[in-house]
């Protein structure tokens, strides 16, 4: 249900967190000194940590309330050694999680005590820019904002911007299916993909898609993106790059209410606007954010917008004007306007922040991550306040407003007894309220070891099966990344034709194999 | 022809379900019966009875792309999603809507257009009378028109999916919101899957505002190398294009490269006139109001070819000659256009080469009198050189030459869909969601 | 119950006395508490830029910390991660939470610098103890190995002292002299420990005594000019014009021996200003060194002794041109707060110090700046470094800039990645050299790539560093035969200089060529 908390007050030592049970395995083989000198073999001494300390550093990701001991952690530093460590895995039985920069929030890679943790963060490497193409192939532990740094010098950028982007990986983002502020206009990581290699969960180094975007055969690059790394481990990503706009306007306007933010929001995209970005905050978050970085929004906003536009220069400004205007006919009382990057940035490092700003306003936060048709928003965001008046407890709403994905922020103090329960309630019943008006129980976060709980209420057996189709066919013995995304395997059972000889056209050589 | 009577199974599993009739064939195979169901409950009865039968089954919407890729190794029952055709929900705050798989393209124009909104698909068009094909069938053979450069595919478009399993499961993935990352994408998985993974029954789509207007500005190339980097230059500058197409008709004839503008009235103007400048002016014919056929004239020239590939001539049902589709990296295109003419050329052809070259997809069409082996000598020529033009990538490959559609005799002699990548996955993928084999059998690469 | 009673009765409830022990109060487990886990700081930090690995951020050594306060001891590994951080604190200025992590990898530092007599204690098997004495409680961390404390032994023995440290250097000088610097003739006493500390002393500048100005050289030759400066500045340098304060002055420990002209500068400059600049004679080490080595009894020692000397002085403020120092030193208050006869004073000391730049961006200009033409044109390029403890410990980046830029013809440079740590650090690159060795190249490379004339710092350790940094590229590109002249080099064929904030605005106000800027 949960995104990242602060484990503050008394810490218990054991490596359980307070959270719900983990899918601990059970009584399978523990990972041995056999399988540590095997990976060593692979990838030398220094890359591979049994240290239990050294080990435990890697016990979360970004969602510190589901925590487990990784049996061992390897960090390869090419294709060619994950692919030997996986076979390694595969063939003794052990399961695998791939970790990258270990920034996400639905505990998708939460290792397993019984298994290898195989970090990307040493394959960082940019491979290759074709500015002419507009392509970019990089090594899964590169920082996506790496890419748009390497890309910058060529007037080109990578497009999905998720708010981590300083630290989190392409490879983390390709497992998750990233968006970000920018994705309403630009579009996911699913969109801006075009080849991955992978090692497949039985050791073997394969490409999916040629880069083209249009290659023959099942879109297996657009179902392997956003699989949470159930299906393989990425090795190399190749990435559509964008122009960068010719010009970019961010606004920030203030609004007494979030009633009003939220009427100029549904003017905006009814006008025909479709900006770069909507983001919306409210009171509180905004008083998080100014104790955490000072960004000085206007004095007394109960919610302030962002609204950033890009493209070329006459439309940006004319879209400005437009977009001055909806909102001071919403009732906004102060319009900031962005000029340059150093503006722009002012703006953005409050939202950017916010997350992990209400640290400074709250001992524990949960932050939750769901999404609703954007017309739906009023009405969830006022049963939002109604839960929060009836639990007693507070919500600090940051969303991305455009597209209706909601992180309300539920804040509450872990050394009172009780409210941890009621925190984690409401932040269920948030979810509830998502799937009742017809949205997602995740927007971006995935749903990992967290959420898994939840996909029944949002998907029928029938829904989870089919789905777990692709997961048998990708992983049959269940061994990549177990215990995320659904909450109950699938069997499956005896696969018929993995290999079943070649096939009667390949024989004939009338027909080419890869 | 014996007249086949209806099995039981099937009769009571949907009251519309007839013997298959002549015109009932999937790329040249005949069927032996077609079932229209009226709605998803009833879809999954016939794909229940036809597993209990052991049918093979092929879906059909209008039958515009039946013809699409290699015809299956049997088709017992053809599933007509003619009756699927309800429009579920627009909601047009939120600019979404759901649709039934065998909702046309044109019917679901003219319930977004009110609301001044659109799904940003536009397809070669279809045989007349088709409406633009269904959305199913669409969404199934990945089908894009030029406005897959800033679109992407119906793909890129789908957030949402509703699908009967070869079983008669009904399964969705997705949802009605366009930001979701719930469980596994299998709506991916199915577009592009032609029928081969089961039945598309349901889908929702992202939608986009309508332009309110649309203005193409054309331009003259003499070689590849121009056009090239013509196109590059359109799409390096800032100024968004929505399009751009090239459109090569013959050897001998220049090659057209043609940008698309959509947004307001004096946004268009003004990037038009930006753009007109940027491609070298005299060249460049700004065309702000109408189609490319509009700004070509009388002449016939390079716009009119450029909006021929949202014409039915090449890509739709029963359209003669074969069509192949090429998919390469942007930077390529000069090459491509090269190693196409070359491939062509030594074997005595001279096909039309049309499409989203800023995207890296050209249709390459070839006259129906084109003598089969020629054509099969063409399409080896061509993959060898597109496979040279690989070397040195670390992929195993940057591009790709697909036979969409080919008179039979060409079906013959040539592998339509040619070397990909990752088979072994892809087939366990097929052995999982439809281990007898029986969904469209033979229409994907391998024999999938 | 308060969060920090949670904290003691969790402590005692794990049985562990050592944990107790080692956060009697909580307080650093709710420090450690602040952190969410985020990752913010992983890219910013130097350790995790060179090898990628959880335990070498930030977020991984907060992570370790709490395990050795949950269980009373860390692992030789775990040690090795805390040695292995900088102390840049980049990781502050990138943190959304607010996580104090000086605090918290100050208090690790100081359990790796625990007492040498305990650690016999604990080395000996529990049958060799005393009858009837109570069993020492044992070290958090395993020591460290005979080299290690040998080497820290002698820097903390000689750089706080000035006297120690000349003396530690003249048998440098002689081979500097003697033009045998190639047999890497150092300090005996530094290379009987550790021939990376001489190896890095051989990039002080030449004794002013014979120095020329201008190139901080490898390995200088000499010209006979007088000093520019004398070593010992005067008690007091008056103010020209109308006195606008009165300000104390550090001198420092290694700046007064390797960069005494940086001061002379500083105080011209000052005074220049308009104040009246009191400069201790008696004053010695800030303590900036053994608070950042986790040395705190000694460093708070230094604290006591250090606002005593400037009490005396009563000035308005005190000016520290060493980031270094000038972070430690506004960081007294908290040092001292412990100490009921000292934490008043030490608070409102800190409240008095003011870096070099920090206070004249706020006093703003009154002596009028020249150009600095230098031989290729009227335009002298300039990249501004930002040093770790002025830049994140004082969050003072705008204030040099702001300067630089007021001086006529100069155009300032932005440097890459201007947030990571040069890996200097204090001592980092004597204990750590390989990684200091790593991050000060690709330091000299983004310094190299903006093509500037001048490399402005702050603080004396990253001059030294980059410098070496920048030689050993040139070096390294092959420029030259060895030459024994080789000025530091960005590889793009002319050489780099490399100052001081003040001796750059000290040569602007004076009129004095960058060419003739003191060595």
């Amino acid at each position: 249900m949960t995104s990242g908390r602060i484990d503050s007050g008394p810490p218990d030592a054991a490596p359980a967190g307070p959270g719900p049970a983990e899918p601990e395995p059970t009584g399978s083989r523990p990972v041995g000194p056999g399988l540590a000198a095997e990976l060593t073999g692979i990838c030398g001494a220094a890359n591979v940590i049994t240290d239990p300390q050294q080990l435990r550093t890697y016990e979360c990701d970004g969602l510190t309330s589901h925590r487990s001991t990784p049996g061992l952690v390897v960090l390869p530093q090419s294709a060619a050694e994950v692919a030997a460590i996986v076979r390694t895995c595969a063939a003794s039985g052990v399961p695998f999680v791939a970790r990258g920069s270990g920034t996400g929030l639905s505990g998708g890679a939460l290792p397993r005590a019984d298994g290898v943790l195989i970090v990307t963060s040493k394959m960082r490497n940019v491979i290759a820019i074709d500015p002419v193409s507009r392509r970019a192939i990089v090594e899964p532990g590169v920082t996506n904002l790496a890419v748009s740094k390497a890309a910058e010098p060529y007037g080109l950028f990578y497009a999905p911007d998720p708010s981590s982007q300083v630290v989190c990986s392409v490879g983390g983002n390709v497992a998750e299916n990233s968006g970000g502020a920018h994705c309403l206009k630009h579009g996911f990581t699913v969109h801006h993909v075009t080849g991955l290699e992978i090692v497949t969960p039985q050791g073997d180094l394969t490409w999916l898609g040629d880069g083209t975007g249009a290659s023959p055969g099942y879109d297996l690059v657009g179902a392997f993106t956003g699989s949470e790394g159930t299906l393989g481990i990425v090795t190399k990503v190749v990435v559509k790059l964008t122009p960068i706009p010719e010009a970019v306007t961010t606004l920030l306007a203030a609004f007494t209410t979030m009633g009003a933010g939220g009427a100029a929001v549904s003017a905006i995209i009814g006008s025909g606007i479709l900006p770069g970005a909507i983001e919306m905050m409210d009171a509180l978050a905004i008083e998080a954010a100014e104790a955490a970085v000072n960004c000085r929004y206007p004095e007394g906003a109960g919610a302030v917008l962002i609204v950033e536009l890009d493209g070329p220069a006459g439309d940006v400004q004319a879209q400005t004007e437009a977009v001055r205007a909806i909102c001071t006919a919403q009732g906004a009382y102060e319009i900031r306007a962005a000029q340059d990057a150093a503006e722009r940035a002012a703006i953005w490092t409050g939202r950017r922040s916010a997350f992990a700003a209400v640290g400074r306003i709250s001992p524990a936060y949960i932050v939750q991550d769901g999404v609703v048709p954007r017309t739906a928003l009023p009405e969830v965001l006022d049963r939002i306040g109604e839960l929060s008046a009836e639990h007693g407890i507070r919500v600090a709403n940051v969303f991305h407003a455009g597209d209706g994905n909601l992180h309300p922020l539920v804040l509450f103090d872990d050394t009172v007894p009780g409210e941890q329960e009621q925190a984690e309630k409401l932040s269920g019943q948030i979810l509830d309220l998502c799937i009742e008006h017809g949205g997602s129980i995740t927007g971006e976060h995935g749903v990992g070891v967290d959420k898994s709980r939840y996909m029944p209420r949002m998907f029928g057996a029938d829904d989870l099966d089919t789905m777990q189709l692709l997961r048998c066919a990708f992983d049959p013995a269940g061994l990549c990344n177990p215990g995320k995304v659904f909450p109950t395997p699938r069997l499956c059972g005896e696969v018929p034709g993995v290999r079943h000889g070649p096939h009667p056209l390949v024989a004939s050589g009338l027909i080419d194999q890869f | 022809m014996t007249v086949l009577s209806v099995p039981a199974e099937l009769a009571s599993a949907c009251a519309h379900v007839t013997p298959a009739g002549p015109a009932d064939m999937v790329a040249g195979e005949p069927a032996r019966y077609v079932a229209a169901p009226g709605s998803v409950s009833e879809a999954g009865a016939v794909l229940r009875a036809a597993a209990s039968l052991g049918l093979t089954v092929v879906p059909r919407g209008t039958g515009s792309r039946l013809d699409w890729g290699p015809a299956p190794a049997s088709c017992d029952l053809i599933i007509d999603t003619g009756r699927l055709d309800r429009i579920l929900e627009h909601s047009a705050g939120d600019l979404v809507v759901s649709v039934q798989a065998g909702v046309r393209l044109d019917d679901l124009a003219k319930v977004l257009a009110p609301a001044g909104q659109r799904l940003a698909v536009n397809p070669p068009a279809t045989a007349p009378g088709n409406g633009g094909g269904t959305i199913g069938g669409l969404t199934a053979a990945g089908a894009a028109g030029a406005l897959r450069y800033r679109y992407g595919s119906p793909r890129d478009l789908l957030i949402g999916i509703t699908v009967i399993r070869a079983d008669g499961t009904i399964a969705k993935a997705g949802g009605k919101v366009v930001k979701n990352v719930a469980g596994y994408d299998i709506g991916k998985l199915f577009a592009g899957s032609f029928g081969t993974l089961g039945l598309i029954a349901e889908a929702t789509f992202r939608l986009h505002p309508l332009p309110e207007t649309t203005g193409w500005i054309t331009l003259n190339c003499p070689d590849p190398a121009a056009a090239a980097a013509a196109v590059q230059a359109v799409a390096d500058s800032a100024l968004a294009p929505a399009a751009i197409e090239l459109d090569w008709p013959a050897a001998a004839r220049p090659i057209g490269v043609s940008v698309l503008l959509e947004g307001d009235e004096q946004s268009v103007a003004a990037r038009s006139e930006r753009m007109r400048s940027l491609l070298g002016g005299s060249g460049a014919e700004p065309n702000l109001h109408g189609s490319p056929d509009d700004a070509a004239g009388a002449d016939g020239g390079a716009a009119a070819g450029a909006f021929r590939v949202l014409q039915p001539s090449s890509g739709g049902r029963g359209s003669p000659g074969t069509l192949l589709r090429v998919a390469f990296w942007t930077g390529q295109l000069a090459q491509v256009l090269a190693v196409i003419r070359e491939a062509a050329g030594q074997h005595g052809l001279d096909p039309g080469i049309s499409g989203s070259a800023g995207a890296g997809v050209l249709d390459v069409a070839v006259a129906e009198i084109a003598d089969p082996s020629a054509v099969a000598e063409f399409v080896a020529a061509l993959r060898a050189g597109l496979k040279a033009l690989s070397a040195g990538s670390l992929l195993p490959a940057t591009a790709s030459a697909v036979v969409v559609h080919a008179p039979s005799a060409v079906r013959a002699a040539v592998d339509m869909w040619g070397p990909v990548q990752s088979l072994e996955l892809m087939r366990a993928v097929k052995d999982q969601f439809d281990p007898q084999r029986r969904m469209a059998p033979g229409r994907l690469p391998g024999g999938i | 119950m308060t969060a920090d009673d949670a904290g003691i009765v969790a402590a005692i409830a794990h049985g562990d006395p050592v944990a107790s022990a080692l956060d009697p109060d909580g307080s650093l487990r709710q420090l450690a508490g602040d952190c969410v886990h985020c990752g913010f700081c992983l890219p910013a930090c130097p350790t995790y830029q060179l090898w990628g690995e959880e335990m070498d951020s930030p977020r991984g050594r907060i992570h370790l910390i709490t395990q050795v306060l949950d269980s009373g001891h860390g692992s030789a590994a775990t040690a090795g991660h805390f040695d292995r951080c900088l102390g840049c604190m980049a990781c502050m200025t990138a943190c959304p939470s607010g996580v104090q992590y000086d605090q918290l990898i100050e208090a690790a530092r100081s359990w790796a610098e625990a007492d040498e007599g305990e650690r016999g204690q604990r080395r000996r098997a529990p049958g060799q103890q005393p009858p009837g004495q109570q069993p020492q409680l044992p070290a958090p961390l395993p020591p460290r190995s005979l080299r290690d404390r040998a080497v820290r032994s002698a820097i903390f023995a000689t750089f706080p002292y000035p006297s120690r440290l000349r003396a530690a250097l003249v048998p440098l000088r002689a081979a500097q002299r003697t033009g045998l610097d190639r047999l890497a003739a150092g300090s005996k006493l530094l290379r009987r420990v550790v021939p990376e500390a001489a190896a890095a002393l051989t990039v002080a500048p030449a004794p002013p005594a014979a120095g020329r100005g201008g190139v901080v050289r490898a390995r200088s030759r000499h010209d006979g000019k007088p000093p520019v400066a004398a070593r010992r500045l005067p008690a007091r340098v008056p103010a020209q014009g109308g006195r606008r304060a009165v300000v104390g002055m550090l001198t420092g420990c290694v700046q007064q021996v390797l960069f005494p002209q940086v001061n002379a500068a500083t105080a011209r400059v000052l005074a220049a200003e308009g104040c009246d600049v009191i400069v201790p004679p008696r004053q010695g080490c800030c303590g900036a060194l053994s608070l950042h080595g986790g040395r705190r009894a000694e460093a708070a020692d230094f604290a006591r002794a250090t606002i005593e000397v400037f009490e005396r002085a009563g000035v308005d403020a005190v000016i520290v041109n060493a980031a270094g120092c000038g972070s430690a030193m506004k960081e007294y208050g908290h040092l001292l707060a412990g100490d009921p006869d000292w934490a008043g004073r030490a608070a409102a000391f800190s409240h008095t110090v003011r870096d070099f730049s920090e206070f004249l961006a706020d006093l703003g200009p009154v002596a009028p700046r020249h150009p600095l033409p230098s031989g290729a044109g009227a335009v002298v390029t300039a990249a501004y470094h930002d040093a770790c403890h002025l830049g994140h410990a004082q969050r003072i980046t705008a204030q040099p800039r702001a300067l630089l830029r007021g001086i006529p013809g100069l155009v300032l440079a932005e440097i890459a990645d201007a947030g990571t740590c040069c890996g200097s650090a204090g001592i980092y690159n004597l204990v750590q050299p390989e990684a200091a060795a790593e991050l000060g190249s690709r330091k000299a490379k983004a310094v190299a790539a903006t093509g500037a004339d001048l490399l402005v710092s702050a603080n004396p350790g990253c001059s030294l560093q980059i410098a070496r940094a920048l030689a050993a590229a040139g070096d390294a590109d092959g420029d030259a035969d060895g030459d024994a002249d080789g000025d530091a080099d960005g590889g793009s064929g002319r050489p780099m200089r490399v100052a001081h904030v003040a001796e750059v605005l000290d040569a602007s106000i004076r009129g004095v060529p960058l060419e003739s800027l003191p060595g």
